[in-house]
This record gives structure tokens, C-alpha cells and sequence, in this order.
């Protein structure tokens, strides 16, 4: 590392914070990050620029070297097409559900599995299993649960008596959505719970006993204490869950392959498709910039919410 | 508030819980050994049949199931190394300097974690041909460690901010260098941080499915995701034989997290609850 820095700039320049020695200049903080900058902008920004590019051209999968420009052609098709719009609206709902249950669910295990009792850390522990479960291995094997003739489900259904008879679950365009969210959730939720047992760790055990001594029942007792405490990580929590559920893809893909006729197909799998199936490149990058820019949208009115709350709590 | 009847209702909400998060894992093992004639009685099976256990030796002479899950391993092992390599000197720069594209460089973290794989991986496909990277299961690393470089950065940096500086500082009057002191003082620290953070990366490699999917061309080099894919929606593998491979691909897996899963869920969740 070179010695350029003068040990006036170093005390006022850009790496205070260790006094001592001058052995390194200000270039040291760029030094650090210049291999991961390098590795991200060929494997992440280059291609997303070019994706860019492409959603304003016409190219196919098959002559990509014949790309030409078509200006807002791609956007506008897909603006103009009702099929689009209900792959907007799939992702909408496959979304909203999957932030709601699996934050719900995460937060009912999570309060289950908070207070002592014997063989917790079992449980905690096992709660987690179908998050380590690779996407493709539960896909499989819901498909298999689910099938019409064989699957346990359906078995399970007759057992009880149900009025509803042998759902072919995945072949049915009115079922196949709620059948592939059923599994995402169960996929997803163990990590909300994971993460709002740690948040639990942070209730303060005196306001949790002075509204229990107030003879609070159990849903004041977590209006007061818990979820003020708990609040901004579920915050946190939904701004995961939605943006991993606008990209999720091995998983909807391997059940429904966005099928049966379109139900199941969100951003991302139209994206695949019209990609790979109708070999469109450029239709298929507008596609994935509009899935990016829901994202974005998304993210900036978490940092806003959460800074409002925060100005609201100090005002307080 | 502690009535028998409250605790045995809670002892019992966690039973259907265990059971509900452990059902399907229990019941690929199952199906994986069910003799073929109870697969589609009116009855299922509801327990694992021992005998059937020459199903799994079927799957290895059969399919390419062992090949798979070494080039799935291989993939996993890469991105983890390489995801950790390239994250400690960052996560150390984001922790401890101040400089100018910081706040850019976190929220180019972050935003990685928007980008769909399926959208880059058309450009990504060319720019492999052009790097030769296509096909191979190095270029696979690189693709996927792209993903989880960032994620990681993220993690060690919450751990690093853990760390107090009088301990650098110490080293730093015995004339070591920073990056002595990021290598010899620092990450032994954060150790159980690094740990987890292994893990998760060792996960997105294992699981991954777009990229292996698309950049992979040749047979012999397919992952243990690609290989199970391959065989949803076709009818002429009999399930059974579909479910030990989902078993050989799974059950490893989530073997490996239950003996890690106490550092995981200490690592993960000291860098995501902070804020």
C-alpha cells in the first residue's frame, strides 16, 4: 500500500477512526471493496444493464445477434395485453398471501415456542426443517401429495368425509394458486419464526407483568408489550417475504410450471416463459424491469414507513 | 396464567405444529419405500417399508443420482468458499471505514437481492460463452456466489460492528498491517458469524435451480436440482424411485443444518433483528 497520505489528510480524510500508524492511505477502504465491486458489476450489474437494453429491442432467443430497437414497443404490448394484467394480479395475490401467512404462522410458532418448557430446543430446531429443504425436493414432493388419484391429501380429505371429492389440486385453475402458496408458506414460514423468536428475546419482561398484574387478557398483553417491541421486525420480515416471493421461481415452476392455463404464472414465471418457451428476449427483460421496479417501489415504501414510525416513536 | 389446561393446549398446538413442518420430509421417505403395488392402493402405506430398500439401490444403478448430488456438493462447497472470500475484506470496509459510495455500496447489497436469477441469466449466458464458463460447474459457482456475496457481506458486517475497536487498536500500535489485523484478529472473532454465514451460502449453492437449469448443458455435469426437476410431470419413473432421489437430495441437507442450526440461527439473527 502506498504511503501517499500526509498525516494532516489522514486525521481529517477518510480513515479516522484508527489513530496510530500511517502505513495506510485513504485508498485502503477502496482497496477492500474493489474485488467484490469488480466481481458484482460482471455478474449482477452487467447483465441487469444489459436486461435494460434488451426490453427496449426486439430479439429472439434463437438470432439474438439480429436484435433490433423497438423503442417502448415490449412495455407498451405488455401494457395493452390482458394477460399480462393477470399475471400482475397472480403476483399480487401470491405475494400479499405469502407475506401474510407466513409472517402469521411465523409469529404463532414463534409465540408457542418462546416461554420454557421441556424440549424446546428440540422443537425450536425441528420448527426449522422445512426451511432447509431444498425448493425443487418440496415441490416435488407436494406435487406428489397433492396428486388427484394417489395423493395423501385427497386421502385425508376422504378419510374426513369432505364433500369435495378427488381434487385434481394442480390441474384446477381455481386451486392450483392457493395449492402452490399452501407450500410456499409452509417453506417460508419456519424463517419468520426465526426471526421473530430472536425479536421476542426483546420484550421487556416488567411491562409484560405489570399489564398482566392490571388482569389484561392474553391479546392486551401482546398489544402492550409484545408487539410494540416485535413491530419493526415484522416490518423488516414483510419487506423480505415480498421481495422473495416476487422472484421465487424454482418452486412455482417445478409444481405448476405458472399453470394450469396461466394461474399459477407470476413475474417471474412469465418472464422465464416468454424467455424460454416463446424464445421473446426483449419482451421478456421488460417483463423482469417492471417485476424490478414493483421491488423497488416496494423497498422505498419500507424505508418510508419505517422512518415515520421512527420520527413518530421519538416525537412520542 | 400456567393452568394445566392452558399448558396442555399449548403442549398440543406445538405437536400439530412439529407435525405439520415434518409431515412431507416423513412422507418422502415413506413413498421413497413403498413397494410399487401400494403406491396407488386405496390405503396408503403409512409407514416405511424396510424391505423396499433395494428401491435406493435401483435409483443409484438406474439414474445418475450420485453424480448428481457430487456435482451438487461441488457447487454448494464452491459458493461457499468463494461467497466468504470475497466477503470479509467489504464487510470489514462497511463495519470500520468511512468512504466515499458506501451508503451506494449498501444499497447495492441489498438490491441484489430483488434481481430475479431468471432475469439475468440470458445475458449471463453470454457472457459465459464468451468467458468459456459456459457448461462448467466453476462458472456455476460464480453465478450463484453472486447472489449470496452480498447477503454475507451483510452478515459479517453486523458481526465486525460487535467487535470492539481497542482490541484493533492494540494490534494496530504492534505494527500490524490492516489486513493482519482483518485475518488474525477480526475473524477469529466473528468465527461463529463466518460459520453461519458458510452455511447459508453452502444452502444457496445446494438448492440453487435456474442457473443450473440454463448454464449447465452437458449430463454428466447436472446438480441433484436439475436431476429431480427432470423427473416431475414425467410418468415413466415410477414415484418411488422420484422420492429417493428427493430423499438422497434432502435428507443430507437438513442432516447437515439440525447439527449446525443452533451458530445459523445465532449468526443469521444477530445481523437482522439489530435494526
Amino acid at each position: 500500500m502506498s504511503n501517499t497520505a500526509s498525516p494532516a489528510t489522514a486525521t481529517a480524510g477518510r480513515v479516522p477512526r484508527l489513530g496510530g500508524r500511517d502505513r495506510e492511505s485513504r485508498w485502503t477502504p477502496y482497496l477492500f471493496i474493489a474485488p467484490v465491486a469488480l466481481y458484482l458489476a460482471v455478474f449482477q450489474g452487467y447483465p441487469l444493464i444489459s436486461e435494460f437494453i434488451l426490453s427496449f429491442q426486439q430479439s429472439s432467443l434463437l438470432a439474438p445477434q439480429d436484435a433490433r430497437f423497438v423503442g417502448l414497443r415490449n412495455y407498451h404490448d405488455l401494457a395493452s395485453s390482458s394477460d399480462f394484467a393477470s399475471v400482475l394480479w397472480t403476483t399480487l395475490i401470491y405475494t400479499i398471501a405469502c407475506v401474510v401467512f407466513a409472517i402469521s404462522l411465523g409469529l404463532g410458532a414463534a409465540l408457542l415456542l418462546d416461554r420454557p418448557f421441556r424440549g424446546r430446543g428440540l422443537a425450536r430446531a425441528l420448527v426449522t426443517v422445512p426451511w432447509a429443504a431444498p425448493p425443487v425436493a418440496v415441490a416435488t414432493i407436494f406435487a406428489w401429495m397433492l396428486n388427484a388419484q394417489y395423493g395423501i391429501f385427497n386421502h385425508v380429505l376422504k378419510l374426513m368425509d369432505l364433500e369435495i371429492g378427488y381434487e385434481s389440486w394442480l390441474d384446477n385453475p381455481k386451486l392450483a394458486l392457493p395449492a402452490v402458496l399452501f407450500t410456499t408458506v409452509w417453506q417460508i414460514f419456519p424463517f419468520s419464526s426465526v426471526v421473530l423468536l430472536a425479536a421476542l428475546q426483546g420484550v421487556s419482561e416488567e411491562v409484560r407483568e405489570a399489564a398482566q398484574m392490571d388482569g389484561a387478557d392474553r391479546f392486551s398483553i401482546f398489544k402492550v408489550a409484545v408487539w410494540p417491541t416485535i413491530q419493526p421486525t415484522v416490518a423488516l420480515l414483510a419487506l423480505f417475504v415480498t421481495i422473495w416471493s416476487l422472484r421465487r421461481f424454482d418452486l412455482i415452476w417445478v409444481m405448476t410450471q405458472g399453470g394450469p392455463i396461466g394461474a399459477t404464472k407470476t413475474l417471474v414465471i412469465e418472464l422465464y416463459t416468454r424467455g424460454f418457451v416463446a424464445r421473446e428476449l426483449g419482451e421478456a427483460a421488460a417483463v423482469g424491469m417492471i417485476g424490478l421496479t414493483i421491488a423497488l417501489v416496494v423497498t422505498f415504501v419500507y424505508f418510508w414507513y419505517t422512518q415515520r414510525t421512527e420520527r413518530a416513536q421519538g416525537r412520542r | 396464567m400456567k393452568t394445566p389446561a392452558s399448558h396442555a393446549l399449548r403442549m398440543a398446538l406445538i405437536m400439530v405444529l412439529l407435525s405439520a413442518a415434518l409431515f412431507p420430509i416423513y412422507w418422502m421417505v415413506v413413498t421413497s419405500l413403498t413397494s410399487s403395488a401400494n403406491l396407488f392402493a386405496d390405503r396408503p402405506q403409512m409407514v416405511p417399508d424396510p424391505a423396499q430398500a433395494f428401491n435406493y439401490a435401483e435409483t443409484f444403478a438406474k439414474t445418475g443420482v450420485l453424480l448428481w448430488l457430487k456435482n451438487s456438493a461441488i457447487v454448494a462447497i464452491g459458493t461457499m468458499v468463494l461467497s466468504i472470500l470475497l466477503a470479509i475484506l467489504p464487510a470489514y470496509a462497511l463495519s470500520r471505514f468511512r468512504f466515499h459510495g458506501k451508503g451506494v455500496l449498501g444499497f447495492v447489497l441489498f438490491a441484489t437481492q430483488m434481481l430475479p436469477e431468471a432475469m439475468l441469466v440470458v445475458p449471463l449466458y453470454a457472457i459465459f460463452a464468451k468467458l468459456l464458463l459456459l457448461d462448467t460447474l466453476g462458472g456455476l459457482i460464480l453465478a450463484n456466489a453472486a447472489f449470496t456475496v452480498p447477503v454475507i457481506t451483510w452478515i459479517l458486517k453486523g458481526a465486525i460492528d460487535g467487535v470492539p475497536l481497542e482490541i484493533e487498536e492494540a494490534a494496530r500500535i504492534d505494527g500490524c498491517s490492516r489486513l493482519d489485523i482483518v485475518l488474525g484478529i477480526v475473524l477469529p472473532i466473528v468465527a461463529p458469524t463466518l460459520a453461519a454465514a458458510s452455511v447459508i451460502a453452502f444452502f444457496h449453492g445446494w438448492n440453487e435451480y435456474v442457473f443450473a437449469q440454463t448454464l449447465i448443458l452437458s449430463q454428466e455435469l447436472r446438480t441433484a436440482s436439475v436431476g429431480l426437476a427432470s423427473f416431475v410431470g414425467e410418468l415413466s419413473t415410477p414415484i418411488h424411485t422420484v422420492m429417493a432421489i428427493g430423499v438422497m437430495y434432502t435428507l443430507p441437507a437438513v442432516a447437515f443444518y439440525l447439527m449446525v442450526q443452533r451458530y445459523v440461527v445465532a449468526g443469521m439473527t444477530a445481523g437482522s433483528v439489530k435494526g
